[in-house]
């Protein structure tokens, strides 16, 4: 019996151990911490990849933990554990934003230090950082879209459905941007918007009869990340690859064979490394008693011209867009 | 073993001896809180971390409970998860249509929401316990269905959405601290908990429900209503994940379809590492509520440590699962082969 107690102690002493060898508490500076929808998603992978970067690069006790699945429960269970250690910044990427407010008033009540990305609704944050603002991305699509048409010829604008809010205003704001920039391009005027409703089957499929029925039809600019993808398929198919373009939003790895075969020359992204650097970089802004105000340079790729969002006084948006190609398609790992 | 000369060690090994799962629970306990202690001494020894921690398992110890008594029946409860939002759905409903334009709500509101909250869970309950007991339906299956079926209603009351934006009030209410000590979620697993520990110990309702748990045709030909009893447990079964579901209503300031999805495997593991027999008939609650507070304090401890991913935790719990089911064999086996060998001399 006696043994056996002895062994169990020493199992459970020493596991523990093995973990947590190799990590050198660092009492110096702020300690940071990113908390993610989860750990294993891809999107959040590579934007740990961002935070381990940033750690390296500052020495700062900065680190992401993310639960083993996502769950919104979890999630607020995670952070309260964190507030409770008494960490000095969260910067968090909400599951669900509702489930959330409670748990995030707490941490401000406690001095902590709250960041948010993807979480523009939610009151009980210091900030909350948007990778762009819609006009602005909306714009930088129709940029994309114009390079590959040679700056010339008729468009169309996907969107998943008329009612969605931000597509639509992505859709708009590539209208405003070609009418501004693209003399020569013109908005298809029987059709200025379709509806892929987030389904690259429909995007496929309306795509095709657009380009049957419009044969001057020469770019469609996609929101939906189905759009894009969906339009090249029925590019590929109908033979007018070089002829005609599209592109909009679009995962990498899941369109890389479409960008290699040059199908469709870009898509636009934004990428959550760049995201999760940016939060750690404001919290340190806030933790140093900087005031947040007018532009705000957070000395991150397309996070060095931040805004905040008209009428609001913690929304704050970059210029974090990225371009995918068949040339970075395979660095992001999702 | 001597018995004239009780040496501090004697005795301990003599307590140690009267309920070896407990105590086995209780050293684990000890050792891990030793271990942080070594390791990460400020950052868990605080009143703040205790505190949080107290309010944390409230709402998935609840929902054990309540697989507990169905476990000790041989039968378990895997529809505790479903219930509990179901429940918190309807009254996050109510609470909706209850808070006033000044983001108030009426004095009756809570003790309302609670009264129904649990007639609610009860109702669910006992749904179960006639689909186990009338229709002779597996728990497992039987229990898995409503409780999909549940998840199922709040679907579609909801259809996905979070069901939110009603006062504040009853949040902040379930979130006091009593006297700034003692978080209100921890007070209703106290009162739940020794409610349950009365009805198991003190009341005929609980041998009878050992009975059962221990052979269901014993029982049946002793003359008890073995139906009745099965719907009792479920119901109570059903209260329990009601009130999990209210605390979560409160934790978390809304509703929604899939809140503690992760739930239910939980509570099952809970129980079983709390020492009840998953063939029924045996089990306390003190075990019960040592597994609980055991795996929040794996949890948060892990969460103390930045390198260990969340990842650890399923295969720490799993781990510390089989430890103490393999201990259980082994102790068990000794045991025997000490007395048998007493028995020679």
């Amino acid at each position: 019996m006696k043994k056996i107690l002895v062994l169990m102690i020493i199992v459970l002493m020493v596991v523990p151990m093995v973990f947590a060898a190799g990590q050198a508490e660092k009492k110096t500076g702020y300690e940071i911490v990113v908390v993610p929808k989860d750990a294993s998603n891809p999107w959040f992978v590579r934007m740990k990849v961002g935070v381990d970067e940033y750690a390296k690069e500052t020495g700062l006790n900065v680190y992401q933990k993310g639960t083993a699945q996502i769950d919104a429960t979890l999630q607020a269970q995670l952070i309260q554990d964190l507030i409770a250690q008494g960490v000095d910044a969260l910067c968090v990427v909400p599951v669900d934003l509702e489930s959330l407010e409670p748990v995030l008033s707490q941490a401000r009540k406690a001095g902590i230090v709250v960041i948010t990305h993807e979480g523009a609704g939610l009151e009980n944050v210091d900030y909350d950082i948007e990778a762009f603002s819609n006009a602005g991305y909306g714009a930088f699509i129709m940029d994309n879209l114009a390079e590959a048409m040679n700056f010339e010829g008729v468009y169309t604008t996907m969107v998943a459905s008329l009612t969605n809010g931000s597509h639509n205003e992505w859709a708009d704001a590539g209208v405003a941007r070609q009418k501004e920039a693209y003399p020569k391009m013109q908005l298809l005027a029987a059709e200025k918007r379709v509806e892929s409703f987030d389904n690259g089957d429909v995007a496929y499929n309306g795509a095709k009869e657009l380009f049957k029925k419009y044969p001057k039809l020469k770019g469609v600019m996609g929101t939906s990340s189905y759009d894009a993808p969906g339009v090249a398929r029925a590019i590929e198919e109908l033979g007018l690859i070089g002829k005609a373009f599209t592109s909009g939003t679009g995962m990498p790895l899941d369109n890389a064979a479409l960008l290699e075969s040059g199908v469709v020359q870009s898509l636009t992204l934004w990428d959550p490394a760049l995201a999760g650097k940016a939060m750690i970089a404001l919290a340190v802004k806030v933790l140093d008693g900087e005031k947040i105000e007018g532009v705000v340079d957070l000395g991150v790729d397309g996070y060095t011209n931040m805004k905040f969002k008209k009428g609001s006084k913690t929304v704050l948006e970059g210029e974090g867009w990225i371009v995918i190609n068949a040339k970075n398609v395979y660095d992001f790992g999702f | 073993m001597m018995k004239k000369e009780m040496t501090p060690f004697a005795r301990f090994e003599k307590m140690y001896a009267s309920d070896r799962h407990l105590w086995r629970l209780i050293i684990m306990i000890i050792v891990w809180m030793i271990f942080i202690a070594l390791t990460r001494f400020s950052k868990f020894y605080s009143i703040l971390n205790f505190q949080t921690m107290a309010s944390q398992f409230p709402e998935f110890g609840l929902m054990s409970l309540g697989v507990m008594l169905c476990m000790i029946t041989g039968g378990i409860d895997l529809s505790v998860v479903g219930v509990a939002n179901f429940t918190s759905i309807l009254m996050a409903f109510l609470l909706l249509n209850l808070t006033n334009a000044a983001g108030g709500l009426p004095g009756y509101a809570i003790p309302l929401v609670f009264g129904l909250g649990i007639l609610i869970g009860a109702a669910a309950g006992i749904f179960n316990g006639i689909l186990v007991s009338k229709f002779n339906i597996p728990p497992i299956l039987a229990t898995m269905g409503s409780g999909e079926l549940f998840t199922g209603l709040c679907l579609a009351l909801t259809k996905g959405n979070a069901v939110s934006k009603f006062s504040r009030v009853y949040s902040r209410t379930i979130n006091n601290k009593i006297a700034g000590l003692v978080p209100v979620q921890l007070l209703i697993f106290i009162v739940m908990a020794v409610f349950i520990w009365f009805l198991l110990s003190r009341t005929v309702f609980g041998t009878k429900l050992y009975m059962l748990g221990t052979s269901a045709t014993a029982a049946k030909f002793s003359g008890l209503r073995n139906d009745r009893l099965l719907i009792k447990t479920y119901m109570v079964s059903g209260m329990c994940a009601a009130l999990g579901g209210l605390i979560m209503l409160a934790n978390y300031n809304s509703a929604r379809a899939d809140y503690g999805s992760v739930y239910t495997l939980q509570c099952v593991l809970i129980v079983v590492l709390g020492g009840v027999n998953p063939n029924g008939g045996k089990g306390k609650i003190s075990g019960v509520v040592l597994a609980i507070i055991l795996l929040r304090m794996l949890e948060t401890g892990i969460n103390r440590f930045p390198s260990i991913s969340s990842y650890y935790i399923s295969l720490i719990w799993g781990g510390v699962l089989i430890l103490v089911m393999v201990l259980n064999y082994f102790t068990e086996n000794s045991t025997r082969f000490i007395k048998r060998q007493m028995l020679q001399q």
